[in-house]
């Protein structure tokens, strides 16, 4: 590439893309430059002055504009007279630049000494001993004493709470800004800021709750002191006493990679428990960040009330059992009719999980009733023939790359992506949201198309059908526009998701957005790298779900079956009515979740989990499962990438995998000998699902060296968690990577849906559930129950900010406070905290007055 | 914000949220500006505010004792207010006039070359003047100009 600039380091040559910066040019040829403040993923500032060096330029004629050179033919360099900030200079052609000189050396010491003038050298009680930018680069350029007057130390506040996750230690800040340019640069939430100035500055936040972001935990990993840490980790252990082990988050569809740092302590008995999550480098996945709820909701896996033992009931009580006993009786009462016989499972589950559950039910049960307890949306097989390309970084996409994100909340829904999708449209990516509100997006689109509640359909219909011609310029509206930037793009991602819409809609919104991919416009866009459809799954392994064939329709890989089993909502009915006789659910929770009442007319019912949920202590027999931190598996993103994780802590009771509690049964009913690992059921996996064909967990464990490093052995990024060491996972081709792909017929949907003022359901990030109820941390931050509505709505129905209301949710009434808002839109209740329900459904608020409220 | 701290007579941390909600900005991002500027008075002050320099070059002609004996004189520490709600003792930084340091700034007006006495005619002079607007009344006319 000609934008490669040649510099000179040390008397090293490199060449490194124009505009880098020489401490990250630096960084490529292994010279570590000591940094502070500076960070890659952030703009420099030159706040600390640690990175000085001297810089030489090539001197030219001033008349000629030739390059001098000196006697011995050498280029004529100019050092200018002082040194400056490697973090801020960009590299220029001939550049010549010296880290290691007496000034350098004696500079690098001055700043130590400056920055710890007003440092409390508390190393011993401080968490980030240990891994600790600051104490390492003062064991290597410290001068060992300082000139400053100890009694003359500022004392400052030492555990100030800036909200109830971080805490500041005023003491231990050195002032580079690394946590305030990433709220404001990075992820835009500039609610920390500095307050007052020189020895007075401070770190402040005026938000409500303080340090009001969800990437709050963020800003504890960056920070190059000890001065931000989080209230879950603060003093709870030595970063090396910790056992690093990698892992993937499990709250949604992203897939960041994790470690969890883990330790074996007295408090828990001797066990091993995990300590911290932290973000492990994965630049196609997470980069390095992930959001709070993957930091600190993990607490469910080590919870009290986590199963421990096979339950069976007899007379009428749930009580212990031992496993051959509970695995016989369940093997027992399975076999039965096989359209008698179902089976749900939670999209939680890992791939090799769902593999065996389908296993069970279609080769030893011959039952095709299996599908996802929650059927939120659709599109799986839409996705495996025009989804995201392999290859696709989201990082690569801007200038003249478009982005669609259709009826989806990124930011509460799948963080991540929200802030990899901001970045692309900051780069220059045209940003095209379609909702039926406002979201948090928004700000950065270029087009914010805002339909009326039902018209999501129609809406996409006309972008699509306008994408297809050169449309008339002279009409100008933001509909045309949008699908005009679209039409043009270079690359072209969406994203869509299922918010306002039901099940049905969503698959024919999956269906035309797959059209669009479709589209010639010279090039097509499906099937190339950078391009394609990524579903807004509401679990972190709904696609593996779909790849494994948890479907009534879809044997794993997409195979169509020839005679499709009882979708969900028809098991719920079957339920109902007595058309099933047996229900088996794994890692879902209908009843709780409102989708199943009761267990109806079931004859036999058995529920595996984590806990014993309101639908647990319905069944016969609860079977305990073991939860992702003990044990070893496989999801796959949104973005189809299968990544694995690892064994943390230590089996809770005597909990089993998923996977194989559904092999043991499956030996009862005569699938032969269950696989002695999950390593060898996804061998299965790789064999009988063609998307998964050459993936097995040496190459799922493969790794590769991450740019920026922040993760290496240097002395300035710390910490042990960012080096991706335990793979960076595969993303599995979509059909049109390799074959023609032809246009999807779109069904037309019918909603049924009725007039009047519409309620809708939205995700918030911290929403009431098995997982984050576990979770004293975030627990303060938990998603109450809220309708939002537009104040002309409010003043119809004489409902005020604060007063509480009644709503039916799945038939059952619910109790939320009212927020008037007027970024509702007119028409729409936003409905937040409370059971998710598909589509929209008529408002029927009904004030309660406070003598009626339920206490809580 | 200066309307803010003339309609309330210092930046409390709700007349900053009322201003972020106004000018749609974050909250914190106000109170930072407010921390910034030492003219922003995030805490009740005084109707004169005696603000003292004591950086590096005051400080080596005496400030840092001169800030001592007006805290002794007004029976008041350092960033306090006397009981009679008329002064509010402050030590800033550089103001500028290190060549006539001790020195203060009262109500943007610039007290030079400063002693015990000259102090002690400071205050009996400023008890006299009835009329003379407060330090927020100022800095808001200073500041805010049709």
């Amino acid at each position: 590439m000609s934008d490669l600039i040649t510099l000179t380091i040390d008397g090293v040559e490199v060449s490194v893309a124009k505009g880098t910066r020489i401490a990250d040019a630096a960084k490529r040829i292994g010279n570590d430059i000591p940094v502070f403040c500076h960070h890659p993923k952030l703009e420099p500032v030159g706040m600390c002055r640690m990175c000085l060096v001297e810089v030489g330029l090539p001197v030219r004629d001033r008349a000629t504009g030739a390059l001098l050179t000196n006697a011995d033919g050498s280029p004529q360099l100019n050092f200018g007279r002082g040194l400056q900030t490697a973090c801020t200079i960009q590299v220029s052609e001939g550049m010549v630049v010296r880290t290691a000189t007496e000034p350098v050396l004696e500079a690098r010491k001055s700043v130590i000494e400056f920055l710890l003038t007003s440092h409390p050298l508390d190393c011993p009680i401080c968490d980030k001993g240990g891994e600790c930018p600051l104490q390492n680069l003062t064991m290597a350029h410290g001068v060992g004493q300082s000139r400053m007057h100890f009694g003359d130390k500022l004392k400052l506040d030492k555990h100030v709470p800036l909200g109830d996750l971080i805490y500041l230690d005023r003491e231990r800040c050195i002032q580079c800004a690394r946590c305030i340019r990433f709220q404001e640069e990075v992820v835009d939430d500039p609610v920390i800021r500095f307050h007052n100035r020189g020895r007075s500055l401070e770190i402040v936040t005026l938000s409500d709750p303080g340090f009001d972001s969800v990437w709050s935990g963020n800003t504890t990993d960056i920070c190059p002191v000890g001065a931000l840490t989080t209230a879950d980790f603060r003093f709870g252990a030595r970063p090396w006493e910790l056992t690093p082990v990698a892992s993937i988050c499990p709250h949604c569809p992203v897939g960041c990679n994790t470690t969890m740092s883990t330790r074996r302590e007295a408090m828990a008995n001797g066990r091993t428990v995990i300590k911290r999550i932290m973000p492990r480098q994965n630049e196609a996945v997470n980069e390095i960040w992930i959001c709070d709820k993957g930091r600190f909701v993990h607490h469910f896996a080590d919870h009290a009330n986590r199963l421990t033992q096979p339950l069976i009931r007899q007379n009428g009580k749930l009580v212990e059992t031992s496993w051959g006993e509970a695995l016989d009786f369940v093997a027992g009462k399975l076999q039965i009719d096989a359209h008698m016989v179902a089976g749900l499972a939670g999209a939680r589950l890992s791939n090799e999980d769902l593999f065996a559950f389908q296993r069970l039910f279609r080769d030893g049960l011959k039952s095709q009733n299996i599908d996802l307890a929650k059927r939120r949306l659709a599109g799986g097989d839409v996705a495996a023939q025009v989804g995201l390309s392999s290859g696709s970084n989201l990082k690569d996409l801007g200038k003249g790359d478009a982005i669609l994100v259709v009826a989806s909340d990124l930011h509460d829904e799948a963080p991540v992506w929200w802030l990899r999708v901001k970045q692309a449209a900051e780069r220059g990516a045209t940003l095209v949201v379609a909702n039926a509100r406002a979201t948090r997006l928004d700000a950065f689109a270029a087009f914010s198309l805002h339909y009326e509640a039902g018209q999501a359909l129609a809406t996409v219909n006309q972008l699509v059908s306008m994408a297809k011609v050169e449309t008339d310029t002279a009409v100008t509206n933001d509909i045309v526009s949008a699908a005009e930037a679209l039409f043009k793009a270079e690359n072209l991602v969406i994203f869509y998701g299922s918010e306002g819409l039901a099940y049905d809609e969503t698959d024919a919104l999956a269906k035309l957005l797959g059209n669009l991919l479709l589209i010639e416009n010279g090039h097509k866009h499906a099937g190339r790298v950078n391009n394609g459809l990524v579903p807004v799954w509401p679990h972190n392994n709904t696609q593996g779900a779909w790849d494994m064939g948890v479907h009534p329709a879809y044997a794993p890989g997409y195979k169509p079956v020839k005679e499709a089993g009882l979708d969900a909502t028809a098991v719920y009915a079957a339920v109902a009515n007595g058309d099933l006789k047996a229900l088996y659910i794994a890692g879902a929770d209908p009843v709780g979740d409102g989708l199943m009442p009761d267990r109806g007319k079931l004859d036999f019912l058995v529920v595996q989990e984590l806990f014993l949920t309101d639908t647990a202590v319905l069944a016969d027999v609860v079977l305990p499962a073991q939860s992702w931190a003990e044990r070893e598996g496989t999801f796959t993103t949104g973005e189809r990438r299968v990544q694995r994780y690892y064994p943390a802590i230590p089996v809770v009771g005597q909990s089993r995998p998923d996977w194989q509690i559904l092999a043991q049964i499956g030996e009862r009913v005569g699938l032969g000998k269950p696989a002695f690992a999950a390593s060898l059921t996804f061998k299965d996996v790789a064999r009988i699902v063609p998307q998964y064909k050459g993936m097995d967990y040496r190459t799922l464990a493969q790794v590769e060296k991450q740019w920026p490093d922040v993760g290496g052995e240097d002395l300035y990024y710390g910490g042990n968690a960012y080096e991706n060491r335990s793979g960076l996972g595969q993303q599995w081709p979509v059909t049109a990577e390799k074959s023609a792909v032809a246009h999807f017929d779109v069904p037309t949907v019918k909603t049924g849906r009725k007039d009047g003022l519409q309620m809708m359901w939205t995700a918030v990030l911290y929403a009431p559930g098995t997982l984050v109820d576990c979770s004293d941390v975030i627990a303060p931050r938990k998603a109450q129950p809220v309708a939002a509505l537009h104040g002309t709505d409010a003043a119809r129905l004489a409902v005020a900010d604060g007063d509480w209301v009644e709503v039916m949710v799945n038939g059952t009434a619910v109790q939320v406070t009212v927020r008037v808002d007027d970024r509702a839109p007119v028409g729409l209740v936003l409905v937040a905290g409370v059971p998710w329900w598909p589509g929209t459904a008529v408002a029927d608020l009904k004030k309660i007055v406070a003598a009626a409220l339920a206490v809580n | 914000m200066h309307l803010a701290q003339h309609e309330y007579g210092y930046l409390s941390d709700e007349a900053k949220r009322e201003v972020a909600e106004i000018l749609g900005l974050d909250p914190t991002h106000i109170l930072s500006l407010a921390g910034f500027y030492s003219l922003y008075y995030e805490e009740p002050v005084g109707k004169y505010v005696l603000e003292i320099c004591n950086d590096l070059a005051c400080a080596l002609r005496g400030a840092d004792e001169f800030v001592e004996m007006a805290s002794n004189k007004l029976e008041i520490p350092v960033d306090a207010t006397t009981p009679d709600g008329l002064f509010t003792l402050k030590t800033v930084m550089c103001l500028g006039a290190c060549d006539h340091a001790p020195m203060l700034q009262c109500n943007l007006r610039f007290e030079e070359n400063l002693d015990e006495e000259k102090f002690d005619q400071l205050l009996a002079r400023l008890r006299t003047e009835a009329d003379e607007p407060s330090v927020v009344e100022k800095i808001t006319s200073y500041a805010i100009r049709e």
